[in-house]
């Protein structure tokens, strides 16, 4: 048939040049080019390098907390919800040591111990919803969705919605500016992170557990793997990486405000499966960041270019980039299909 | 007799490997025609050519009726009459049998273009009663048993009977069903042919083509090694043909030690559809199970190996009981089971052939923390050697595998486990008489190795082949054991099976 002579050279040629599993490579190298002769200035600098790595970091966490449920087929959307409780209880926390508004007056909290706390009450919340999914049998992403307003309550609740200001120390706004390698702290953090979370996906039999399950649950089951416990599992661990970003949001903004958080979701989501196209061609970590710092790369530059009043650049490029991206991953599946229907 | 389909000089080329060559193949006016061979024979391809999924190269002769038909187009295919019900039917599950009909054929419909629910349902019952099959045509297909499925994607294809259909291709449609609903459906063969359409039936089970076919096609390796009345053919000429070499099935000589501790005992086994069942199994003993569908042996297996929870009673294993509805307890304290329908209950798709065959103890290759994939990587390549597993390599997806070299990592999977119960439901469903063979052989090499082992089967053949007592089950419990001395073959077994339908319980 006509169609394969058609269909064939094209898929070819897109493969040859790697457009399917490197996607994101060459959109990052396209928009450094392009971003780069545009905006010599103000974008190839070290300056603008490092905070585009640091101020992504907490969305690039929170990709990376979809992504560990998402390997076992389950849907963690509360995750920017947990991101703003984490940051609230944080916050609350600090400003409580120095006003007292509740506490004794001698009430006192080192940053890490606050930070601890928020993580710990975040994982608590993926224990319930893990109790959720697992035993009362909910699907996860009805079950997520309803718990992100539960905590939404929380969080506003706590807050009187109002924004929580000058709550941190100034040693405690240093650490979170502070450089390691000529790096921000931040974005080595979430490296160490990544890099554990690479690790236990590819290179234990946890990760190959939590593939199996979302591969084929009952298939899983009957081989002997604990099901049960991989998504309950992923759903903690979700809760806490997503509490890790809410206390890294922390020491990067200094303040809580309500509106912070939940409007991570899409972009962390669209990291995720852009990034799922990518190398394994299935989710995976260091496609997520990759996808991630395309996009984050390209928006900083359209930002640059644009100057005031760029709101609008973050949401277009997000939108846009993910819809081509799985469209050109999803036409290397359809070139595939064609060809062999074609035979 | 007037022939309908004629194809000449078809030959199929895939990239690095023929598929095809030059193949011959000729359709009657109202014969059934069997086509047999095994997987990688080529017989699977020749029937996606048939029904467009593929293109034949090109120099191909074929004509339907004396005009030429365009082969490798699905449209032409159905103008030309050509109806196919394949393996995996093709129903959409959640709706009903009704609906199911409609796709494709479309609905009567009244003032407003609104459907006329009441003449479709009725001309959906009369199709299927026609067929020999009483359902409730309303209700989603998801309910259906097996063979009651497989007379709706009969009904479907055949459901434009006026507008002439010559040919109907069966492929593979008696893999899940046991032997009375296989006479329900050769009987509905039986009128197709007295209306003078034909029938191509594509099988594993050759006792079918010799009851059911006028004229048999072998095909070996992509090539047509003969076409043959079956009336001229036994059965070992029919197996040598599609071998290639004397094929003698031994059954199992297997010297069972009387005054050992049994390994396996069940005892007081109620559960779904299994109504207080108690056996035992010696180390090295391989009993069989069978019955027809209902009769408790197809819930049997996921019964005890813990996929479904029981009701009442105890199973164990050298005296320490299997915890209830606990697959992974089941398999700490030495018991392996294949499922029955390795698709949906076995293998992980996506996942490739080594990730398929360790997930059972993927620990065993931890070193400190990690998994070490090139440990892996070499243990299932043992295992795939070991186990004749034709496959592109270790790390090639599941889903590139033939049906029984799939069936072979599965068994792979649980052998690793040096397990001290072997149980195994319908090991040889949809899998070709090479390959049919090894699993046969593999099964005795468990039992010798001190496993007890349990096969739960509507193949009778195979029973006979392979243990030492075979269980007959009717309506949840035993109606009777047929042991070696009691004269272990085929035709006593498939006789007990209908003795068992006729009792009245």
């Amino acid at each position: 048939m006509n169609t394969e002579s058609k269909v064939a050279p094209k898929a070819a040629l897109l493969t040859r040049l790697g457009l399917d599993r490197f996607s994101a490579i060459y959109l990052w190298v396209g928009f450094m080019i392009v971003f780069g002769l545009w905006k010599s200035d103000t974008f190839l600098s070290s300056a603008t390098f490092k905070l585009t790595l640091g101020e992504n970091v907490p969305i690039g966490l929170l990709a990376l907390a979809f992504l560990i449920p998402l390997a076992t087929n389950s849907f963690d959307l509360s995750i920017g919800a947990m991101c703003s409780l984490s940051l609230v209880v944080s916050t609350w926390l600090q400003n409580e040591a120095r006003t007292g508004a509740v506490t004794p007056r001698d009430f006192n909290m080192p940053g890490v111990v606050t930070a601890l706390i928020a993580i710990g009450v975040c994982a608590l919340v993926g224990f319930f919803s893990g109790f959720v999914v697992v035993k009362l049998k909910v699907n996860s992403f009805i079950a997520t969705l309803g718990v992100s307003q539960l905590i939404t309550a929380i969080v506003l609740k706590t807050s009187d919605n109002r924004q929580i200001t000058g709550a941190y120390s100034d040693t405690y706004m240093q650490w979170g500016r502070r450089e390691v390698f000529g790096l921000p702290i931040l974005f080595v953090y979430f490296m160490i992170i990544a890099l554990i979370a690479w690790f236990v996906l590819e290179h234990t039999p946890v990760g190959r557990y939590l593939f199996a399950t979302g591969g084929n649950v009952e298939a899983a089951r009957l081989a002997g793997v604990r099901t049960d416990r991989m998504i309950w599992g992923s759903l903690v661990a979700s809760a806490t990486i997503a509490g890790i970003a809410g206390v890294m949001l922390s020491a990067k903004i200094g303040f809580f405000s309500s509106s912070t958080g939940p409007g991570y979701l899409f972009p962390a989501i669209a990291a995720v499966f852009f990034g799922a196209s990518q190398l394994s061609r299935r989710p995976n970590v260091w496609g997520t960041v990759l996808a991630l710092y395309a996009l984050a790369f390209g928006i900083k530059g359209l930002q640059l270019v644009v100057g005031t009043g760029s709101f609008w650049v973050e949401p277009l490029f997000q939108g846009t980039t993910l819809i081509i991206a799985v469209a050109l991953a999803s036409q290397q599946g359809i070139a595939r299909i064609r060809k062999r229907k074609a035979q | 007799m007037a022939i309908t389909l004629h194809i000449h000089s078809l030959s199929k080329t895939f990239p690095g490997q023929v598929a095809l060559r030059d193949v011959a193949f000729d359709v009657e006016e109202g014969e059934v025609h069997a086509l047999v061979g095994q997987n990688g024979s080529g017989k699977s391809t020749l029937i996606k050519i048939l029904a467009g999924f593929h293109q034949p190269d090109a120099n191909h002769v074929v004509t339907m009726r004396g005009a030429a038909f365009a082969i490798g187009d699905a449209a032409a295919a159905h103008a030309a009459g050509i109806r196919f019900v394949h393996q995996d039917l093709g129903l959409v599950e959640a709706v009903s049998t009704v609906e199911n009909l409609a796709f494709g054929f479309g609905y009567q419909t009244g003032f407003g273009r609104r459907i006329k629910w009441r003449e479709e349902t009725k001309r959906a019952k009369q199709l299927l009663l026609d067929l020999g099959f009483d359902i409730d045509v309303r209700a989603p297909v998801a309910m259906l048993g097996a063979a009651e499925r497989t007379g709706v994607a009969i009904a479907r294809a055949l459901q434009d009977l006026e507008s002439g259909v010559s040919i109907v291709v069966l492929d593979e449609p008696t893999a899940a069903l046991p032997g009375a609903d296989v006479d329900r459906l050769f009987d509905a063969v039986r009128r197709l042919k007295a209306r003078g359409i034909s029938v191509v039936f594509v099988s594993h089970h050759l006792e079918e083509v010799f009851e059911i076919a006028d004229r048999v096609t072998v095909l070996r390796d992509g090539q047509v090694v003969g076409t043959k009345r079956t009336a001229d053919l036994t059965m070992d000429s029919l197996i040598e043909m599609i071998v290639g070499r004397r094929v003698v099935a031994e059954s199992a000589h297997r010297v069972v030690v009387k005054d050992v501790a049994p390994r396996f005992v069940v005892d007081g086994l109620v559960g779904a559809g299994v109504n207080n069942l108690s056996f035992s199994v010696q180390p090295g003993e391989v009993v069989g199970v069978t019955g027809l569908t209902g009769s408790g042996r197809d819930t049997l297996v996921g019964l005890l190996s813990g996929a479904t929870p029981r009701v009442a009673g105890t199973v164990t294993i050298d005296g320490e009981e299997l915890p209830n509805a606990n697959p992974r307890g089941a398999i700490q304290r030495g018991l392996a089971a294949v499922p029955v329908n390795r698709v949906r209950n076995g293998l992980l798709p996506f996942m490739s052939v080594r990730a398929n065959l360790t997930i059972s103890n993927v620990e065993r290759n931890k070193r400190g923390w990690r998994l070490s994939h090139r440990d892996e990587k070499a243990e299932a390549q043992d295992w795939v050697g070991r186990l004749s597993v034709v496959t592109a390599g270790t790390e090639a997806p599941i889903s590139t595998l033939s049906g029984g070299n799939q069936q072979k990592v599965m068994m792979a999977r649980n052998f690793r486990l040096a397990p001290k119960v072997l149980l195994v439901d319908e090991p040889t469903q949809g899998v070709d008489i090479g390959a049919k063979e090894e699993i046969h052989s593999f099964v005795d090499q468990a039992a010798d190795g001190g496993a007890a082992v349990v096969v739960c089967s509507t193949d009778s053949t195979e029973l006979a082949r392979v243990c030492d007592r075979v269980l007959v089950m009717y309506r949840g419990e035993v109606t009777e054991v047929i042991t070696q001395a009691g004269g272990l073959t085929a035709e006593h077994i498939d006789r007990a099976l209908l003795a068992g339908s006729t009792l009245a319980h």
